[in-house]
């Protein structure tokens, strides 16, 4: 354990701690897109930053990306100047350029007083803002299925040579880890279509409910020793076959005890 | 583990104050979240509190590739990090009992955590019929 300083109150930290994890115990509200627990931090969305400095650097400070930064012995961290907050507004900014359509983009802008981009919107703007989350996601997964395919303007996340991903298991947890809710599925009847492929979705033996994808599925089988039998049944089933035979156990001790 | 979580379904009248404590100690900005437990009947006028039976070598865990369910090892009891999960469902659908659950309400998967060591359910049951108690040492 190390002590440092965010915004002038002394803070116990372990020492090689993220910078934004201390910050975000303090309840200090800072913004981020691209931060989650599940994938190791990549600093893409830059709304994080901070300005750090130390005692012997005489003065001078630096901005740096607060999940990317290692907790080092007699830091000082700012987290609200004004030129913090200036770089912020014209980050979000310019995210509200490229996703003027983003509900969380639009919030977030609005707490830092903008309401309309002062910049010249992107024409086929979408609201996928680059963060990697959903391709981080994916390869913590184990699958690499999707990545950002082209460069520049024609950048976009995607399968190999922008066709449907074939290492792809339709688990949606990409889906669900994209801070502004971009990637689209559909689920139907019985199969679900997400990045331009379809799945079979596994129907529970007794109920027909659907469950998960029969890929996804085959994927925790085989990589996470678990039966396959488990899969076959949805949770509703399961739960009422656990009280029938809990229930048969209890009349049996009933009549032996009498 | 010095404590545990007894369900004793020959006590169990079937009257759902277990879910209503569960759903309300769980509650997030003011909506009562998704009990974790409550009682099914499985013949006339007979229940049983279903809830997570906090398994050994548990499925869930074996199954959450993002490491968000982990053990407890003071309660003993499986719980589910909210920062890590993606709600992938794997856990939902490879529990064997079905006692991992989606709250639909909240948005999020749900499982019993025995409440951190002390189970508002045990504390209200009128017929004891769950029970949380001090279990002898060694």
């Amino acid at each position: 354990m190390t002590t440092i300083q965010i915004n002038n109150k002394t803070v116990q930290a372990a020492e090689g701690e993220m910078l934004l994890a201390v910050i975000r115990r303090q309840k200090i509200d800072i913004p981020a897109l691209c931060d989650h627990d599940a994938v190791e931090p990549c600093g893409s969305c830059r709304l994080c930053m901070v300005e750090i400095t130390k005692k012997e650097w005489n003065g001078w400070s630096k901005f740096v990306t607060s999940c990317l930064y290692p907790v080092e012995p007699n830091l000082i961290v700012n987290t609200h100047t004004p030129k913090l907050l200036e770089l912020r507004k014209t980050i979000l900014d310019l995210y509200l350029a490229r996703s003027p359509q983003s509900d969380i983009i639009q919030k977030m802008a609005l707490e830092y007083g903008i309401t309309e981009t002062s910049y010249q919107t992107v024409p086929d703007g979408d609201n996928c803002i680059m963060c990697y989350a959903c391709t981080r996601i994916c390869a913590e997964l184990g699958r690499h299925a999707i990545s950002a395919v082209d460069r520049g303007h024609d950048k976009v996340i995607s399968g190999p040579l922008r066709e449907a991903p074939v290492d792809c298991v339709g688990c949606l947890s990409c889906a669900h880890i994209c801070p502004t809710n971009f990637i689209e599925w559909v689920d139907d009847n019985s199969s679900r279509t997400i990045w331009g492929r379809k799945f079979d979705l596994i129907s529970c033996k007794s109920c027909g409910k659907k469950t998960i994808t029969r890929e996804f599925a085959d994927y925790l089988i085989q990589t996470r020793n678990i039966p396959s039998e488990y899969f076959d049944v949805c949770d509703d089933c399961k739960r009422s076959e656990l009280s029938k035979k809990m229930g048969k156990i209890v009349i049996q001790a009933q009549e032996i005890t009498g | 583990m010095k404590y545990r979580f007894i369900v004793d379904p020959s006590l169990c009248t079937g009257c759902r104050t277990c879910e209503l404590a569960c759903a309300f100690s769980h509650a997030k900005n003011l909506k009562p979240g998704r009990s974790r437990i409550y009682p099914l009947a499985h013949a006339k006028d007979k229940y049983v509190p279903v809830t997570c039976l906090q398994c050994d070598d548990a499925a869930c865990v074996k199954s959450c590739i993002f490491n968000a369910l982990k053990r407890n090892e003071e309660t003993g009891a499986i719980e589910l990090d909210q920062g890590r999960c993606v709600k992938c469902m794997a856990c939902v659908a490879a529990c064997p009992f079905g006692c991992a659950l989606v709250d639909e309400v909240h948005q999020e998967i749900v499982k019993c955590d025995l409440c951190k060591g002390d189970p508002a359910c045990a504390h209200f049951c009128p017929s004891k019929a769950l029970r949380y108690t001090r279990i002898a040492a060694g």
